[in-house]
């Protein structure tokens, strides 16, 4: 599904590369953690499966598609396929959160009674179809956390990607996240979660780890 | 629920986001037409004195001057016979004491010059107008020349070609100086999609990541700079039109051109504003998304 080989980044200005030699490869329906400290190039990482960025050197491959030779035009098929929870949850503020959810459909040309079926249905598995009509600046910021999940699902993709989905949340919040991907990763997606929390590893029992440290991997054994 | 369910096309959203910002939208609008506003100014100009100038430099009077020995009532029926030519519209007699009396009036107070003159130094003539936009110099002169009558047939043609000359040189500048008009409202219209496109960047980044397609994000821009400039060219040709009205006093111009004439709106302005703020919009939109999209994330 995913598969990086000798990947490195640099950061113009940067001494010290972000990411240096990473290689791996992630199964399909596989449940993946990226754990490792502040810092360590999670984010970095992830970035480059969604064509956010390129890498310095090495190669990018996501389902079939190497990100590095992609086109402008199949770059945004890609990302549809491909849902992102971002750290920052990257919501429009002034737009509600049916409209917010409902963007990653229409962008693909969604619209009529499925979009609104399916927005609803991933509203009420997030449980926030109550505040519909509300504008995105006006929720909390676990409410916030659930948009972005809603927004990551909503396109049933086949890869999920997950920044730190916790981050802002208390443990109650934590949870009831954690376990929204563990029913989508059930239901047959890959789900890659980049984490610095050991608390969150310890709670998904038995799935794969991968330790960042330094823009270098360390395998868990 | 059906609103919800509607298709968001690309114009639904140009509309929806210049209600969003209301201010710029404003701005927007109100710069276009000013700018439009001169354009249009500058075009009724150019149309008009064009007009004005075509006018002059056809159909104008013949002077066919008769030899010394032609009594008037001979040349009065040359001049009965010659209206029936084609090409002709008026020929009229006029007799030397008939144009020396017209030139005394010409001269107003300085008439008196005329005194010291003696005898009448003027010809007994004809004078010959030609339809409006026919130049007699290859057809109707030459025939004229030839008659026993006529001593000289004195045409405004040399002195006309100058002044085509002039207005062809004039046209060329009048082309430059639109082109530059042009490029004005150009970038007028790209830099308010820029400062629109910077306005909500990070909504457009949101749509960049969950996949929407560059003409996704960019041709709303596009749509909300042609509906702008659409816009600004009807009220540019309104307040165009009053000004116009307001400044087109019935005073007379030397050589018979009116004032209200060139001071009228021809009715190609709107049409032609609307097309130039439309290529602008459209140019303008497309220059000003491209730099930003460019700029993004993406490569
Ligand atoms: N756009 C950037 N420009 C320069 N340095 C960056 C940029 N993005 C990330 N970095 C650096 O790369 C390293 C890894 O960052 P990041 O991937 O955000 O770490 P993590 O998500 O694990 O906390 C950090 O040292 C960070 O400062
Ligand atoms: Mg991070």
């Amino acid at each position: 599904m995913v598969r990086l080989h000798q990947v490195t980044k640099h950061f113009p200005g940067r001494a010290r590369p972000a990411l240096k030699d990473v290689s791996f490869r992630v199964a399909p329906r596989e449940f993946l953690f990226l754990n490792g400290p502040s810092g360590a190039g999670k984010t970095t990482l992830l970035r480059l499966l969604y064509g956010a960025d390129f890498p310095t050197s090495g190669t990018v491959t996501v389902g079939k598609a190497d990100l590095g030779r992609l086109s402008g035009r199949k770059l945004p098929r890609l990302r549809r396929r491909v849902g992102v929870i971002f750290q920052d949850f990257r919501l429009v503020p002034r737009r509600d959160v049916f409209e917010n959810v409902a963007l990653a459909l229409r962008v693909a040309g969604g619209r009529g009674k499925s979009l609104v079926e399916r927005v609803e249905k991933t509203l009420a598995m997030v449980e926030l179809l109550d505040k519909a009509d509300a504008r995105a600046d006006t929720l909390s910021g676990g409410e916030q956390q659930r948009v972005a999940v809603a927004r990551a699902l909503v396109g049933r993709p086949a890869l999920l990607l997950a920044d730190e989905p916790t981050g802002n949340l208390d443990p109650d919040n934590g949870r009831r996240v954690m376990q929204l991907l563990a029913d989508f990763h059930a239901r047959g997606a890959t789900v890659m979660v980049a984490t610095h929390d050991p608390g969150l590893l310890a709670q998904a029992g038995g799935a794969r780890v991968l330790h960042l440290r330094d823009g270098r991997l360390e395998e868990s054994p | 629920m059906s609103r919800r369910g509607a298709r968001q096309g690309a114009l639904y959203r140009a509309v929806r986001q210049m209600r969003e910002n209301p201010w710029l939208t404003s701005v927007a609008v109100s710069t276009l037409t000013v700018a439009l506003a001169i354009v249009g100014a500058y075009l009724t100009l150019v149309l008009n004195l064009d007009t004005a100038g075509r006018r002059l430099t056809t159909g104008a009077a013949l002077m066919v001057v008769l030899h010394d020995d032609v009594s008037p009532s001979d040349g009065a029926s040359l001049a009965r016979e010659i209206i029936h030519w084609p090409q002709v519209v008026r020929a009229r007699f006029v007799s030397r004491g008939e144009a020396l009396a017209r030139f005394r009036r010409q001269l107003g107070p300085h008439a008196g010059l005329l005194d010291g003159l003696g005898a009448n130094p003027l010809p007994n003539a004809v004078e010959v107008e030609l339809t409006p936009g026919i130049d007699g110099t290859e057809t109707v002169v030459p025939r004229l020349a030839k008659l026993v009558q006529v001593a000289e047939v004195v045409t405004s043609r040399p002195w006309l070609n100058r002044l085509e000359q002039a207005m062809t040189v004039m046209g060329r500048l009048a082309l430059a100086v639109g082109g530059l008009l042009f490029l004005g409202v150009v970038l007028l219209s790209t830099n308010t999609v820029r400062l629109a496109v910077y306005l909500r960047r990070d909504e457009l980044e949101i749509m960049d990541l969950v996949g929407a397609s560059t003409d996704y994000v960019r041709v709303p821009f596009v749509l909300e700079a042609l509906l702008q400039a659409l816009l600004a060219a009807g009220l540019a040709s309104l307040l165009l039109w009053a000004l116009l009205g307001l400044l087109g006093a019935p005073a007379e111009l030397p050589l018979g051109v009116r004032l209200s004439e060139i001071l009228r709106l021809p009715p190609q302005v709107p049409v032609v504003l609307a097309g130039v703020g439309a290529l602008a919009g459209v140019l303008g939109g497309m220059l000003g998304v491209g730099r930003v999209l460019r700029n993004q994330v993406r490569r």
